[in-house]
């Protein structure tokens, strides 16, 4: 059903030295590795607020991505998140300072107070600003800033676009509008510049609403008509075939996912309400997220198609996402074993202390950086390839040199 | 070999004059469409409905885990309204619009609360019916975020509000000409006003944390937790998103007339109604 350009197949006896071949293979990471990865150094963060641990954290992200960043624009955006988690601890600071709460007894400053009347719920404007409160809204904001990096880093590492293509079948409709509205957008913005042109070339000099709708309404036109003929083009290569799905196996996967949908339900309810025991809400949520998810497998069969270059989960793609997992387990096992590492104290506030465990997890994160397969300059795909390709390359090289 | 043939029984005929459906919405996804509403309430207002003891109530935990809840579950109602039957004319329209969507999201990303997004996804909701307007603004949305790298723990929230925006536009009363208009305008800004109040609501206790006089206290009176709220909305995105549903109103007002009659023509063109089918030739 899938076809791979990457790996030659194995054959007969040379079937033994698979397990060897997986790590000696250059196979790139699977995006969905990086996004485990990622997303266990966020639940790692969200379990401290100690700033030190924070700082490691995002350095660890930092290290991990410049290390293993794919050679593609998209690429590009990781410094992106780092300045907004500046501006989330910043605008946190501010808040706290102009609205805060009047925690803690060391006082730095004094803020002109405004006082609001018996109604407003204890708000207050101005006051007392402490250390102890500062130090708490500092701490809270980097918590959240190392999560939107680590989120960061597994978009940067690991370009969405490539999970899309590891969509269940269920959801093919729906990641094919995706991947459509994504390559189409800036033909939409060439479309406009060229209405634009046309426009100029004939002399019209209207402005503002009329030049707006002038532009907008022959893009528009266009735009639904490319949606026609694109349409068109998918009937015609056979777009759509219905799989071999029978009627009970639709039923079933439809049940399936509305019976997960209602565990799911019935688990975000139970989780509000502390009045609940937890043993209605955690299987609920156990339930409702393995009936969807096998609802969504079983309804995949619904579609037949094979893929391009199809990622590959290997040894070393596992291997990024373990470390993602161990970092998560030791920073739930420090929390649980005492708050003062996790949670340093703010009042009165005391220098955060570090410890061996939480130490051990960083590292053990940042081994993607140097174990996981290296990403290779974007050039190289052509030459790398079969001994066509390189004869390809060697005559266009020549014919380039020759002119 | 084969003989296409229009069956117009099964699947409802073309009638002059009524919008066509790419997308329909039948028994099963109804009820997803339902529990995935039921389950949004909790997921956006669960700050005035989480008890002081929940598990959940501190700290980053809720909107984590609600964020990872809620995309589950729009892929399941993606997947039972894909399964109702989405061919490649609503495939491709969906994905021209959400392409449109996406690319006027730059436009308002700078400037406060120009979000042009909200109006193609309104009229699309209303051109195509209620199950394209959903699948529209959860695509439209995602895509959006792909092509801005806006990707984050904010995104399934925003797809499903958007998702709602073009379930509602598509739910409208079927009026035409003036009233339509006017009737678009008033949703639009209805929607858009609370989009913002909804957004707001889920990631205020995650946006501001613990340690101000408007924070959000787990547990507390709803009616405190609301004041405190309405506080920090004040204080922090009114103006963004009065912006918004003055920008929104007026687009709609504007374009609603030749937008919707664009797209019509197009649904005419595409003819979504008819199934076309093919059997073996005896």
């Amino acid at each position: 059903m899938s076809i791979s350009t990457r790996t030659p197949p194995v054959i007969g006896g040379r079937r033994r030295r698979a397990g060897a071949r997986l790590f000696r293979t250059r196979l790139p990471t699977h995006p969905m590795a990086w996004w485990v990865w990622a997303l266990g150094l966020a639940a790692a963060a969200s379990r401290t607020t100690n700033p030190l641990l924070l700082l490691l954290l995002v350095a660890v992200a930092a290290f991990v991505v410049a290390a293993r960043r794919p050679m593609t624009t998209w690429a590009r955006g990781f410094r992106a998140y780092l300045i907004f988690g500046l501006v989330v601890v910043a605008l946190r600071t501010v808040f706290h300072i102009v609205l805060g709460g009047g925690y803690g007894e060391t006082v730095l400053v004094w803020l002109p107070e405004i006082v609001l009347p018996e109604w407003s719920a204890g708000i207050r404007i101005g006051g007392a600003v402490t250390a102890e409160g500062l130090a708490s809204a500092v701490y809270d904001g980097m918590r959240l800033a190392t999560l939107l990096v680590c989120v960061g880093a597994a978009v940067t590492l690991a370009d969405p676009r490539r999970l899309l293509k590891s969509l269940p079948g269920a959801l093919y409709e729906a990641g094919l509008v995706v991947v459509v509205a994504v390559s189409m957008a800036p033909a939409l913005i060439e479309s406009a510049v060229r209405v634009r042109r046309a426009r100029q070339l004939r002399g019209t000099s209207a402005r503002g609403f009329r030049a707006f709708r002038s532009i907008a309404m022959p893009v528009l036109d266009q735009a639904l008509g490319r949606a026609v003929a694109l349409a068109a083009a998918m009937d015609a290569r056979g777009y759509g075939r219905v799989g071999s799905l029978t009627v009970g196996a639709r039923r079933t996967s439809a049940a399936l996912l509305l019976a997960g949908l209602l565990g799911l339900c019935l688990a975000g309810y139970g989780l509000l309400d502390a009045a609940t025991p937890g043993s209605v809400a955690v299987p609920a949520l156990v339930v409702g997220v393995a009936a969807s998810v096998i609802g969504l497998v079983v309804g995949s069969r619904r579609m037949v198609r094979s893929r391009y270059r199809p990622d590959r989960f290997d040894l070393r793609s596992a291997l990024v996402a373990v470390c993602g997992l161990a970092i998560a387990a030791l920073f739930v096992l420090t929390e649980m074993r005492g708050d003062s590492v996790s949670h340093p104290s703010t009042f009165p506030l005391v220098w955060p202390q570090l410890a061996l465990l939480p130490l051990v997890g960083i590292a053990i994160a940042a081994l993607p950086g140097i174990a996981s397969t290296p990403v290779e300059p974007p050039a190289s795909e052509t030459v790398r390839g079969s001994a066509e390709n390189l004869a390809v390359s060697a005559i266009t090289a020549k014919g380039i040199s020759a002119r | 070999m084969s003989l296409a043939r229009t069956s117009t029984a099964s699947a409802g005929q073309f009638i002059a004059g009524r919008d066509p459906r790419p997308v329909r919405i039948g028994a099963k996804s109804a009820t997803a469409l339902v529990v995935a509403t039921v389950f949004g309430i909790g997921a956006f207002g669960w700050p005035l409905l989480v008890s002081r003891d929940s598990g959940i109530a501190h700290g980053l935990d809720a909107p984590l885990i609600f964020g990872a809840m809620l995309l589950l579950v729009v892929a399941v109602v993606l997947a039972l309204l894909a399964d109702g039957g989405m061919d490649a004319k609503a495939v491709a329209m969906l994905g021209v619009l959400a392409a449109i969507g996406a690319a006027l999201r730059p436009l308002g990303a700078g400037t406060a609360g120009v979000e042009p997004l909200f109006f193609i996804l309104i009229l699309g909701g209303r051109a195509f019916g209620p199950g394209f307007g959903f699948v529209q603004g959860a695509t439209t949305l995602f895509a959006s975020a792909l092509l801005t790298g806006g990707v984050g723990p904010w995104l399934p929230f925003q797809m499903l509000g958007a998702a709602w925006i073009g379930l509602g536009a598509g739910l409208l009363p079927a009026v035409r000409g003036r009233r339509e208009v006017a009737l678009l305008c008033a949703y639009a800004a209805m929607a858009c006003l609370l989009y913002g109040f909804v957004m707001n609501l889920s990631f205020w206790p995650f946006g501001l944390g613990p340690t101000t006089s408007v924070s959000f206290v787990p547990g507390d009176a709803v009616v405190d937790n609301l004041t405190r709220f309405a506080a920090f909305s004040f204080s922090t995105s009114l103006g963004w998103d009065l912006g918004r549903a003055i920008t929104v109103t007026i687009l709609v007002a504007l374009t609603a007339a030749p937008v919707l009659r664009a797209l019509r023509r197009a649904g005419r063109k595409a003819a979504f109604d008819p199934v076309v089918t093919f059997e073996p030739n005896s």
